[in-house]
């Protein structure tokens, strides 16, 4: 009876060895952009639950040839406008797109350990993001504003003041909640009123979602425009309060901690998005998922 | 036969026998009534969608294989954990048995929630980047392994001393007494309470989708129904399904105790 146990546990720790190890068996790549064209997929990080940006398409069906890791997700199985931003760049580096979840702050933080490779998830480009990402150039530009339930009495940003809003982690939102707004000051148009308390979820969309559920913990929400238009139209009882509070630069992110050196696939990126806005693919999309464009005049 | 011909013990024994019928059966009509009211109570007064149930419930279902490989795993590493853990326990040299102390006093003193978090987000402050699975079974296998050392410990301590005096009157050596002798046998005891580690472990980890790369049944369900504001639907699917998992390990596992036990009659 022992046997059994012996090879039962031997095997378990094979299995758990060959499935980190499974990919480690070609000639290594010396820079990151040879490594991804080399195993034929970029995995790109993205937040399943941002629509209109990026969302879980349950329905798709993944294919069978896909080359995407078990634990990602193909572009069948996702949609939103930052998913197809990122297949579109993975088509004109020659590889597949694959998907990974982490976490929206672990994917701020940086030192992502070659877990995935890029983040194409609206991240804006402020300090000190720059100290640890290398970005592209910007795909779209969106703004920030405020959202509230469609009965609330408040009529202006300022009557906010003293009260709770409700922000995501590590988000341009929460540093203009806190005042610590670090952009262009041409790009801020109104200053957070003082005294507010805030209450911090994990994603963006949570906080629309926390005031469908009915709870009453906080009065407003900051976010991009992109997620109240999509809460609208999607028909919630939301309302946009105010107008525009500020405008940010997203772009796509890469790791300055990689192991492999990035800069080539920084290069390769960065053409793929100027080539994009060139010949108004990135247009196209914007005006598909936001019903507007917001990538005029990021090119440098 | 007549009723006057059987003898008193056959009429004791067949009254017992129709007692514990009886109580089976107002059992089976109670489990039906209670399940009777649910669906009742979600046909009526509380309203699922069913239009998301059918669009979500294949996505969610698509957990289970994930869920059952972490478990496959993590039960795997916790029992070559447990054994060593217990033979550490019972060992008469100070560092080994310091070691397996310090062991299960550590992992039992800490969340495991806690425990998931730490491979996954802080082993990468120290250069080792596992994957979100690689971690989550680590923590769990650990996890478990404190545990069912207790477990193991007690089954070889079951073990009759005379078993151990009559290995040595064979002259066997203490690795071939343990291994030939103790083992097999304490194995026995202790596979029983190991099934029922199992069972609980496939619940447990539904916490390994703290990690975000793990698309199990928890993580499924969460997210769509986030993002369709349908939580309380795919939390009632998820619950069903592990409920289901659930049901049929522990038809297997009391076969297999039943098993394992017949020896004792």
């Amino acid at each position: 009876m022992k046997k059994v146990y012996v090879i039962a546990s031997v095997l378990a720790v094979a299995a758990l060895a060959l499935s980190a190890c499974g990919a480690a068996t070609q000639a290594p790549a010396n820079n990151l952009l040879d490594a991804v064209k080399q195993r034929g997929y970029l995995v790109v990080s993205t937040d399943p639950n941002y629509m209109p940006q990026s969302g879980l398409d349950t329905a798709g069906k993944r294919p069978a040839d896909t080359k995407c890791p078990s634990d990602t997700y193909t572009t069948a199985e996702m949609q939103g406008f930052d998913v197809e931003v990122a297949k579109e760049v993975g088509t004109r580096l020659g590889v597949e797109t694959c998907f990974a979840t982490p976490d929206w702050d672990v994917i701020t933080a940086g030192s992502w350990g070659g877990r995935w490779d890029i983040s194409v998830g609206s991240m804006t480009i402020k300090p000190p993001r720059p100290d640890i990402f290398y970005f592209s150039t910007p795909y779209y530009a969106p703004t920030g504003v405020i959202g509230v339930p469609a009965d609330s009495t408040l009529s202006s940003v300022d009557d906010l003041a003293g009260k709770a809003v409700c922000v995501a982690t590590a988000t341009t939102y929460l540093d203009w909640v806190n005042g610590a707004l670090d952009l262009n000051p041409s790009d801020i148009y109104a200053k957070a009123p003082t005294g507010l308390s805030i209450v911090e979820l994990p994603t963006d969309q949570e906080c629309p979602q926390a005031l469908e559920a009915g709870r009453n913990d906080f009065v407003a929400y900051v976010t991009s425009k992109t997620v109240v238009d999509s809460n609208i139209a999607a028909g919630m009882a939301v309302k946009q309060l105010g107008g525009d509070l500020f405008k940010e630069k997203d772009a796509i992110a890469i790791d300055k901690a990689s192991t492999l050196d990035p800069t080539s696939l920084v290069a390769a990126v960065d053409k793929a998005v100027k080539d994009m806005h060139g010949d108004g693919t990135l247009s196209n999309l914007s005006k598909k998922w936001f019903g507007t464009d917001l990538t005029q005049d990021l090119v440098q | 036969m007549s009723q006057l011909q059987k003898s008193q013990a056959e009429l004791l024994y067949a009254a017992q026998q129709r007692k514990v019928r009886q109580f089976r059966t107002n059992v089976a009509i109670s489990w039906i009534v209670i399940l009777g009211l649910l669906i009742a109570l979600f046909n009526g007064p509380i309203k699922l969608d069913s239009v998301f149930i059918r669009k979500n419930l294949f996505f969610i279902a698509g957990g289970v294989g994930q869920t059952f490989y972490i478990s496959i795993l993590s039960i795997g590493l916790a029992m070559c954990l447990a054994l060593l853990a217990a033979l550490g326990r019972l060992s008469t040299f100070p560092p080994f048995y310091a070691l397996s102390t310090f062991y299960v006093s550590l992992i039992r003193g800490t969340p495991l929630y806690l425990q998931i978090f730490f491979f996954f987000l802080a082993l990468p402050q120290l250069g080792i980047v596992l994957p979100g699975l690689f971690a989550g079974v680590l923590a769990l296998g650990l996890n478990y392994g404190a545990y069912m050392s207790e477990t193991f410990r007690a089954g070889i301590s079951s073990v009759s001393k005379g078993q151990r005096e009559a290995a040595i009157a064979l002259g066997m050596t203490p690795q071939q007494t343990m291994q030939r002798i103790v083992l097999p046998q304490a194995l026995r005891f202790a596979i029983p309470p190991m099934g029922n580690d199992f069972i609980s472990m496939t619940k447990d980890s539904a916490l390994v989708s703290a990690t975000g790369f793990v698309h199990e049944i928890m993580w499924r369900a969460t997210r769509v129904g986030r993002a369709e504001f349908h939580n309380l639907e795919a939390l009632i699917i998820a619950a069903v399904f592990y409920w289901i998992m659930t049901l049929i390990l522990t038809f297997f596992q009391s076969r297999i105790e039943a098993r394992l036990a017949r020896g004792d009659r």
